[in-house]
């Protein structure tokens, strides 16, 4: 078996406001293997998005162990974060967070430009990650905010394939598109599963949790669920049972 | 994060909000160009002062008569009633080892008649060294003559605006006769163009002999100036001295203090001027570099709101992999390019407003390197110290809010 891309071991996470401390994260365990898909999923104010942010190198967890990629993060400082994020994390965001005046291709070669790749090789795998989500090739050089959501989000998807991270992490890469949209972004990301990409998706709906092949729910945070799905690749609208959520 | 790539990103984000940005490279612009304007403008106008009074002869010691006492308070203009320098004084000066010519005058103010037309002009009474001395040439006819002065010959030399406002172009004035008072003078000669030199023009004066001028102008026997001239500009000071001592045992004073009469350096007055000049465009630069400082607050203030706007990019930039140095970077390139485009448009304009300014006031302004560098040094400070603010700002956005921002 691969080394784990994400291991976490007894996560805590406590905001302290003022005067008061919020627990958002009780002690919180799993591992993550390379090629896996698995989405967190939990409602709002479960942790799933502390949680999120910790997988992400946004933020570092109050006590605990967090390794990402075999390396220890939980103690770097805010310059090796950016380093980690740079070179083992590909975000994708709710609201695709392309910058709107720029080109397609600009928006997918920025992520690069941290990453010192040389300007020729840049657009060779800004055109191969493009080709792998499958975007029209007409549109590469149209801005972003000539396209549709789900457009955009391929872009956005793209744009975290670039560097070739080891883990890409979305966060409710659906919540702004349509169903059918939604759906054929999620086809995407399986797609992109089998060939061989690690992906967690951080979502609060069911139906999107379910084309996972692992969902660990997060309640209270802590995991209160952690369990793999046999045919996650098959939707199935209506069914419940498929997602063994009765939904948050 | 290659260089290249940082001013793409920046040129990028600057062409996005092409208004925004071009109004705030306004402000810089209006804010070099009037620098740059006023230091042209003042350069030029110290090299033209500096121009006149060195065409009317570096080497020249002008000696004017002057109130007893109070001496160190730079040169006096009241000089005009003390009356202490005679034509003796002149000769005697002119006996100098140092000096090669002294050239007495007297001043006045008369009005000329000509046939038709008059003008108020100043009446100069010279002697034939005054040309010489003075380094005026005459483009018509002859100048004043020994004989003219010691004989009192009613004969005047026009000074060439004064030949035009008295006999028009076209008429050749020598030979021509002019009435003031109970002269009648024969013009014998029409001075070239001289311009303004020192602070006196003879384009506009009458000059006639000295003896004449005394007898029938002014009224007396004393002089409103000498002029001397010295064999070499490096002995200006030995000559000056040594014209002092005369005078002074001359007019039977002891103490320098109470010496009634001042001898000017054209050194020194180039000195005098200058100074005053360098204030005056100071004080003009320091007024046009108000508008700067506002330029610069522009920067801060648009810089300020693109951070606002574009908080989410900063969280995406973030969340990519940039750090708070590169992202802070990013922001510092922008408004230092800001500031640089302003600047050179500013300069240019600025030249072109100088250019411009000075066709219209006759001033030749000049650009000097100094005021470049100011002006790009002044960019450089107002693009890093407005910009930093807003930049540390931005770097400072905490990823995870940054991106949550709407």
């Amino acid at each position: 078996m691969a080394s784990p891309v994400i291991e976490a071991v007894d996560l805590e996470k406590i905001y302290e406001g003022a005067g008061a401390k919020t627990h958002a994260l009780r002690g919180v365990s799993f591992s993550i293997e390379e090629g896996e898909f698995a989405a967190i999923m939990g409602p709002s104010g479960s942790g799933k998005s502390t949680l999120m942010h910790i997988l992400g190198c946004l933020d570092v967890p109050t006590s605990g162990t967090f390794r990402l990629a075999g390396r220890d993060v939980a103690e770097l400082d805010l310059h090796e974060l950016a380093e980690v994020r740079r070179s083992t994390v590909g975000f994708v965001f709710q609201a695709f967070n392309l910058l709107p005046r720029a080109t397609v291709m600009r928006n997918v070669v920025m992520p690069m430009l941290y990453t010192r790749v040389d300007p020729e090789e840049r657009k060779e795998r800004a055109a191969q990650a493009l080709r792998s989500v499958q975007l029209d090739e007409d549109l590469w050089t149209h801005r972003s905010n000539e396209l549709s959501g789900g457009q955009m989000q391929r872009v956005a998807i793209a744009r975290a394939l670039v560097n070739d991270p080891s883990l890409i992490l979305a966060d409710e890469p659906t919540g702004n598109l349509d169903t059918a949209t939604g759906d054929s972004v999620m086809e995407l990301f399986s797609r992109l599963n089998d060939e061989g990409r690690t992906i967690v998706l951080i979502t609060h709906e069911p139906d999107i949790a379910a084309q996972a092949k692992r969902v660990i729910r997060i309640q209270d945070g802590l995991i209160s669920e952690d369990a793999v799905q046999a045919n996650a690749h098959i939707v199935q609208y209506g069914d419940e049972a498929a997602g063994k959520d009765g939904g948050a | 994060m290659r260089f290249v790539d940082l001013i793409s990103e920046t040129l990028h984000s600057l062409t996005s909000n092409k208004v925004r940005s071009g109004l705030t490279i306004l402000g810089i612009v209006v804010g070099i160009a009037s620098v740059i304007a006023m230091l042209a403008l003042g350069a030029g106008s110290q090299a033209s002062i500096e121009d006149s009074i060195q065409s009317a002869g570096s080497n020249l010691l002008t000696i004017s008569p002057s109130s007893p006492g109070g001496q160190g308070s730079g040169f006096r203009m009241s000089a005009s009633s003390v009356q202490s320098l005679t034509r003796e004084d002149a000769d005697a000066l002119a006996e100098l080892g140092l000096i090669t010519g002294a050239a007495p005058s007297s001043q006045g103010n008369a009005q000329l008649i000509a046939d038709d037309m008059n003008a108020n002009a100043q009446v100069l009474g010279v002697t034939n060294d005054y040309a010489a001395v003075n380094g005026l040439t005459v483009a018509n006819g002859g100048f004043i003559t020994e004989r003219d002065d010691s004989a009192y010959a009613q004969v005047v030399v026009l000074g060439s605006t004064l030949a035009e406002d008295l006999f028009g172009i076209d008429i050749d004035p020598v030979g021509e006769q002019v009435r003031s008072g109970s002269m009648l003078l024969t013009v014998v000669g029409v001075l070239e163009e001289k311009g303004v030199s020192g602070f006196t023009s003879v384009d506009s004066a009458a000059l006639i002999p000295l003896s004449t001028q005394q007898r029938y102008v002014s009224g007396n026997d004393y002089l409103s100036s000498i002029t001397l001239t010295v064999i070499d500009e490096e002995q200006m000071t030995t000559a000056e001295e040594s014209a002092e001592q005369l005078l002074l045992s001359r007019h039977s004073i002891s103490d320098p203090d109470y010496a009634d009469f001042q001898i000017m350096n054209m050194a020194d007055m180039l000195d005098t001027v200058s100074t005053v000049v360098d204030t005056f465009t100071a004080l003009l630069a320091a007024i046009a570099s108000i508008s700067l400082l506002v330029g610069g607050i522009g920067i801060m203030n648009m810089m300020l709101t693109t951070v606002t706007e574009r908080t989410r990019e900063i969280g995406l930039r973030k969340a990519i992999g940039a750090d708070d140095n590169i992202i802070s970077l990013q922001f510092l390139a922008e408004s230092v390019v800001l500031t640089f485009v302003g600047g050179i448009i500013g300069i240019a304009l600025g030249w072109l407003i100088a250019a411009l300014g000075g066709g219209l006031l006759g001033i030749n302004a000049i650009l000097t390197v100094n005021a470049i560098a100011l002006a790009v040094g002044v960019c450089a400070f107002i693009g890093v110290v407005f910009g930093y603010y807003p930049a540390r700002r931005a770097a400072k956005l905490s990823p995870i809010e940054a991106l949550r921002y709407q």
